[in-house]
């Protein structure tokens, strides 16, 4: 018995051993398996965790430039202190909108009723209109760019069709100022007029738009300079007037101002009519403002070698047929000096002759008279400059373009010419745009450093003790020269008309700003001491615009310094000397 | 004995996975919150940044030339200072309100000359004879006129190119 049961104990032993170690092996398999699953599991959390971090660290960044929320459709202009002058502007439109009320009646209240309600907070706008805008039941735009108050009281109203959407809109802080230097943007968002149209693509480009577009315009001396011009305008009862002010080192205008001016925030029928830039786009003849240009050239050429030298100036001039006179008589003869003093059209004549149309033409052309202004704007006047007779001018043409008549240049053409006169005979191109230190183009020579010198001397002495003595601001050292021409046009000379401008430049020891003023058909009223002429109506406004801008400038007014002028003086029958 | 330690095992990690699953839903419902929160901030920057946009505007509209100008006409009548109102260095301080010596000249500094204009392009310096008057600005003004040369600088003297 025991002999059997042995190995059959020992079989089931055995076999329950070997149960059991294939159990062990498959549970260690399972439990190997079960693990591996739950590291699977575990490296796709972790996955899941690393993947998630990552896109909120990219979202994160993303965040960053969508909190700056508004896009801005078109970059902003600011003037060369950073002011802005035109930016882009989240305004109010009113719009009508008939189905606000989904089927119901468009209005609350009777058309007749919100139209008297709205005129009452927009007083130009007609209730007749608007009535019948509003029973017409059509959406549309009752008014574009309305003020956040006018907003707040249409809300009052209670009237759920009239809706205030916000626009991106273009707008001009400052008004009316620098109109014709910013030009406007019109309804398809397209510059127009001035600097919005020349930069229209960078303003708009994305990749460049965000950077605001840094103009020449001082924000203060344009305020100063379309102030003071504005009230000659009125004062003279002028048809228009013109002014610029231009760093002569560099060609920067620092202000620019045509009036009548337009509003770029509101263009209308009038606006569009002033959009007329007169200092950039209208040639005028501009007169004597021409003679000092014409004395630089000859003391260059060496045809003036000294200022006592005296001209016949007694009697009217006559060449081939015309007559070429003064406005009164001063005196049987006249030096260089007292000739700019009293504006002396006869001597200047003579001087032209003497100088000769070659070198008198290509001064001219080398101060830009014969082309189109150098400056970013569109719509640049092309000068009317004489065709030359045989291959060059005839006397005449010579002699009456000596004093400034018989060609028309731009107002602007002749504030780069008074820039080379006096900043050391350099001629720079005008620009609108800020020029960092060292950046002014190099610009070409036209007179002599001893010739511009001799100019500063000559231009003061016109503003000390000639036409130009109302232009005197005290501590400024004012030059320049007045300049009365009668206005011309197709029909010819208009003697009922004249256009004034004085032309100048501050301070004359160490110039650094040219100053224009024109005024286009001054009257002679009590205001102007029945007077039309620039000594009258244009040097004034410039002695009021330079005390105001010199500070602003830099340049403080100090009378204790002065340009000398003391080898002239004795030269002027009417001054020290003789 | 070891069937109960093996589901314990089980148990045990079933219940980590469902800690950690449970930690990861706490995890994103609080990272949901903070990104609306961010979110929430995120609207109240552009709404602050177009108020003050429209504050900067609305000021700039106010203070615009135009206005000031006309705030001055009406109101205040500022006018620019004169030369009088001016005094460029301490010397000129000092100088203030003392009257000049008897037979003293005209305290004016005189320069005819061009005093840097030009240079750049390689110009000769014309007309010399006064530009060091202009260059001594602390001198007394009327020791400078005392210097001044009786004879100008004549236009034939000058350098040119």
């Amino acid at each position: 018995m025991t002999g059997i049961a042995g190995p059959q104990i020992s079989a089931v032993i055995s076999s329950v051993r070997s149960d059991s170690v294939v159990h062990r092996q498959r549970a260690l398999a399972m439990a190997r398996f079960r693990l591996l699953w739950v590291l699977i599991g575990f490296a796709a959390l972790a996955f899941i965790a690393l993947a998630r971090l990552t896109q909120l660290g990219f979202a994160a960044g993303d965040r960053g430039n969508g909190a700056a929320g508004m896009a801005v459709d078109r970059g902003d202009i600011v003037d060369r202190n950073g002011v802005p002058l035109a930016r882009a502007f989240p305004a109010y439109s009113l719009w009508f909108n008939p189905n606000a009320l989904h089927g119901g009646p468009a209005l609350v209240k009777s058309p007749r009723e919100v139209a008297e309600a709205l005129v009452r907070i927009f007083p130009d706008e007609n209730v007749d209109d608007l009535t019948r805008r509003l029973a017409a039941g059509k959406p549309g735009y009752l008014k574009r760019r309305i003020l956040p108050e006018d907003a707040n009281r249409i809300h009052a109203l209670g009237e759920p069709a009239l809706e205030f959407p916000r626009e991106n809109e273009r707008y001009y802080p400052q008004g009316s100022m620098a109109a014709h230097v910013l030009g406007y943007v019109d309804s398809d968002g397209h510059g127009q007029v001035g600097m919005e149209k020349v930069f229209d693509h960078q303003l708009t480009d994305p990749v460049t738009r965000g950077n605001p577009l840094v103009l020449s315009i001082d924000a203060r001396v344009q305020g100063v300079l379309e102030d003071e011009l504005a009230k000659g305008l009125a004062r003279a009862q002028a048809k228009s007037a013109g002014g610029i002010i231009m760093d002569v080192e560099t060609g920067e205008v620092l202000a620019l101002a045509s009036l009548p001016s337009f509003n770029p925030n509101l263009i209308d029928r009038q606006g569009s009519e002033h959009a007329f830039n007169l200092v950039v786009s209208q040639p005028y003849e501009l007169g004597s403002v021409i003679k000092p240009i014409t004395v630089a050239t000859a003391i260059e050429a060496g045809v003036i070698t000294s200022m006592a030298r005296r001209y016949p100036a007694g009697k009217p001039l006559s060449i081939a047929g015309f007559e070429i006179h003064d406005d009164e008589n001063f005196g049987d003869s006249l030096n260089i000096p007292e000739a700019l003093i009293h504006s002396s059209n006869i001597v200047l004549a003579q001087v032209g002759d003497q100088l000769g149309a070659t070198r008198l033409r290509t001064a001219m052309e080398k101060l830009g008279f014969a082309e189109r202004p150098y400056i970013e704007l569109p719509a640049r006047g092309l000068p009317r400059f004489p065709h030359a007779d045989h291959g060059e001018w005839s006397r005449v043409t010579t002699m009456t373009a000596s004093f400034g008549h018989g060609f028309a240049i731009t107002p602007l053409h002749l504030a780069c010419a008074y820039a080379a006169l006096v900043n050391g005979g350099i001629w720079h191109p005008a620009t609108l745009q800020k020029l960092a230190p060292g950046q002014a183009p190099a610009g070409r020579r036209v007179f002599s450093a001893a010739t511009s010198a001799r100019m500063r001397q000559l231009l003061r002495v016109i503003v000390e003790v000639g036409t130009g003595r109302s232009a005197n601001a005290p501590g400024f050292r004012v030059g320049g020269k007045t300049g009365t021409a009668e206005r011309s046009d197709r029909f010819g000379y208009h003697r009922d008309q004249v256009v004034a401008t004085f032309a100048s430049a501050f301070p004359m020891d160490h110039p650094r700003y040219v100053v224009i003023a024109m005024l286009d058909t001054p009257q002679a009223n009590a205001a102007t001491s029945y007077q039309r002429t620039a000594a009258w109506n244009s040097a004034p406004i410039v002695g009021r615009v330079v005390p105001r801008v010199g500070p602003l400038l830099g340049i403080m007014p100090d009378q204790t310094r002065d340009i000398d002028i003391s080898d002239l003086k004795p030269l002027i029958a009417n001054g020290d000397g003789e | 004995m070891n069937m109960t330690r093996d589901r314990l095992h089980a148990i045990g990690w079933g219940m980590t996975l469902t800690v950690c699953l449970a930690l990861l839903v706490a995890l994103t419902m609080r990272v949901n919150a903070v990104k609306s929160e961010v979110h929430l901030a995120d609207r109240q920057i552009a709404t602050l940044q177009q108020e003050k946009m429209f504050l900067e505007t609305e000021f700039e509209t106010r203070s615009s030339q135009q206005q000031l100008r006309a705030f001055n006409d009406v109101d205040f009548g500022y006018e620019a200072p004169t030369a009088g109102q001016y005094l460029e260095s301490e010397r000129q301080l000092a100088a203030l309100g003392k009257p000049a010596g008897p037979d003293a000249p005209a305290p004016v500094r005189m320069a005819s000359a061009d005093d840097g204009a030009g240079q750049g392009a390689g110009d000769a310096q014309p007309v010399r004879a006064l530009v060091a008057l202009a260059a001594e600005k602390d001198a007394q003004p009327h020791k400078l006129a005392d210097r001044h040369p009786s004879r100008p600088a004549r236009h034939s003297e000058a350098v040119e190119e």
